[in-house]
């Protein structure tokens, strides 16, 4: 479904990442993990269009995404809830959500994908009317998650979505994005929670400065001394 | 004091205010979604004034029907300035003075084809009805007064309506407010800047109409406009449009009170030893960061 061949991506003179190559078929759980500044947020935001890449390919059902803007990615159906949630907090959650659905493809079910964002989470339908910046980090990321779900995406990407959160929160939007997987929605999921991440992913990818260390089923990989020692600190 | 010159100030001050919340609401907008502080917004209200004037003057059409023509006149020549001169500078390292320093001399412009065109000599807008007064009472209004007022509440109404009810309105505060996040859910950035630039060209149209109709103005009455203007971003907060509206009325008050009570000379200190204190205490507003 997305396809990543050595791709290269330049902040300046310094090389954020070295011929990373990732593969994300339909229904598939990913995982992305790495430390922090591997390069993680930088592959999803060159996957998003945000970041322009020096070289390789990104393709997409078979077609490149090559010089389309992040609007025009989105449009595809490709989705990413940022890293620290990036909400709108001056607006309220109903506008944030409905922010979701802003481009044109999924205007029109807006409204019926809001009430389907607010039965899954019914803890932000309560909370509809007041600034997403007044809401906790938990509630916070559901706005960010249902937000993308208005989107109707087809590929989700999650840069860190338990950063910030307590334990119970992250807790929960993991149990969350397990249940959306199950749904059949294909995620590629960014995190540093190594075990938690491994834990409901089936294949994972490790990033290292910038150049992937690692890629293999996550049983495995939970089995690796390497990852043993540098993620879990076993 | 008498109580009657009191509040037929007061009043007088709010209408003032109205005018300048609508000149303001534009100001804001550019300064706040895309870090363009424009220095000819003034130009562009006086602009629209002249396009009233003439219209008026040669074909008898009156400023409130002009305006249907002028205002979405100015929103288009706004979207070529914007491609031409604006969507240039927002790639320069730093927006803000790249942009005050192009639109200073966009403004200079301006006021010098204003002047060629239409002489230097005040001018009023005198329709049909300028002679004429609504009173209430002990209270005497100009009707011009009263249309301009009510054009600006108008204006502002619909500028509200649109941040907050349409589409892309929402666009426009999202990428004020989240311009990463906005992008990522579909967001044109161009786009809606350009719509943002277009907007304030056009109210500041529109708001140039308004004080047409409260004041006499020559070409470079804009310089006047924009210090006033800064004022009220100021104190309503950059990008805020509610806070810029309450902003405008509160400044156009207090000018109002002190035209009243106060020798003319003092009617600026005032004003702006009011923008000073403001830049020391709260130079975010009065008003929280949150707004519209």
């Amino acid at each position: 479904m997305l396809s990543v061949e050595n791709i290269t991506v330049c902040y300046g003179q310094m090389k954020a990442l070295r011929e990373v190559s990732l593969e994300v078929s339909t229904g598939q759980m990913v995982a992305l993990i790495g430390a922090n500044g591997s390069g993680k947020s930088t592959l999803i935001n060159a996957i998003s269009g945000l970041v322009p890449i020096a070289g390789g390919e990104i393709t997409w059902e078979g077609q490149t995404l090559k010089g389309l803007t992040p609007d025009n990615i989105c449009r595809e159906g490709i989705i990413q809830v940022p890293e620290g949630r990036k909400l709108f907090p001056a607006m309220t959650v109903e506008e944030n959500l409905i922010m979701g659905a802003y481009h044109p493809n999924v205007r029109k079910q807006a409204q019926e994908s809001l009430q389907k964002v607010f039965s899954t989470f019914p803890r932000i339908a309560d909370r509809r009317r007041q600034f997403a910046g007044s809401l906790s980090g938990g509630e916070q990321q559901m706005v960010a998650l249902g937000r993308a779900l208005m989107a109707k995406p087809r590929l989700l990407m999650l840069d860190e979505p338990s950063l910030g959160l307590s334990p119970k929160a992250a807790a929960e939007i993991f149990d969350i994005i397990r249940g959306l997987n199950k749904e059949g929605m294909t995620i590629l999921l960014v995190s540093q929670e190594v075990m938690q991440t491994l834990a409901i992913t089936t294949y994972g990818y490790v990033l290292e400065n910038g150049v992937l260390a690692l890629k293999d089923s996550c049983d495995r990989l939970l089995e690796d001394p390497k990852v043993k020692t540098s993620y879990l600190g076993l | 004091m008498d109580a009657v010159l009191i509040i037929q100030s007061l009043i007088s001050g709010i209408m003032m205010g109205m005018v300048y919340a609508l000149l303001g609401v534009g100001f804001s907008l550019t300064w706040g979604v895309m870090h363009v502080i424009n220095i000819s917004h003034g130009a562009f209200g006086l602009l629209g004034a002249y396009m009233a004037y003439s219209l008026l003057q040669y074909f008898g059409v009156d400023p409130i029907v002009s305006a249907a023509v002028s205002v979405p006149l100015l929103f288009l020549v706004a979207c070529g300035i914007y491609q031409l001169l604006i969507r240039p500078i927002t790639r320069a390292q730093n927006v803000v003075m790249a942009s005050m320093i192009l639109t200073f001399g966009l403004a200079i412009i301006l006021e010098n084809v204003m002047a060629i065109i239409w002489k230097a000599d005040p001018r009023v807008l005198t329709p049909t009805y300028s002679s004429g007064a609504l009173i209430l009472g002990p209270f005497y209004f100009q009707y011009p007064h009263v249309v301009g007022f009510g054009l600006s509440l108008a204006g502002i109404t619909a500028i509200y309506l649109f941040l907050k009810k349409t589409y892309t309105g929402m666009a426009v505060r999202a990428a004020w407010q989240q311009p990463e996040a906005a992008r990522l859910y579909g967001v044109n950035l161009y786009w809606i800047s350009m719509i943002t630039f277009a907007l304030a060209v056009s109210t500041a149209g529109a708001g140039g109409i308004c004080l047409a109709l409260l004041n006499s103005f020559e070409p470079h009455s804009h310089n006047l406009w924009l210090i006033n203007l800064f004022l009220v971003v100021i104190v309503g907060g950059v990008g805020n449009v509610i806070g810029t509206a309450l902003a405008g009325l509160i400044i156009g008050v207090i000018t109002g009170l002190s035209m009243a009570f106060l020798p003319f000379l003092w009617v600026n200190l005032v004003t702006f030893g009011l923008l000073m204190i403001f830049l020391i205490f709260r130079p975010h507003g009065i008003f929280k960061q949150e707004g519209i």
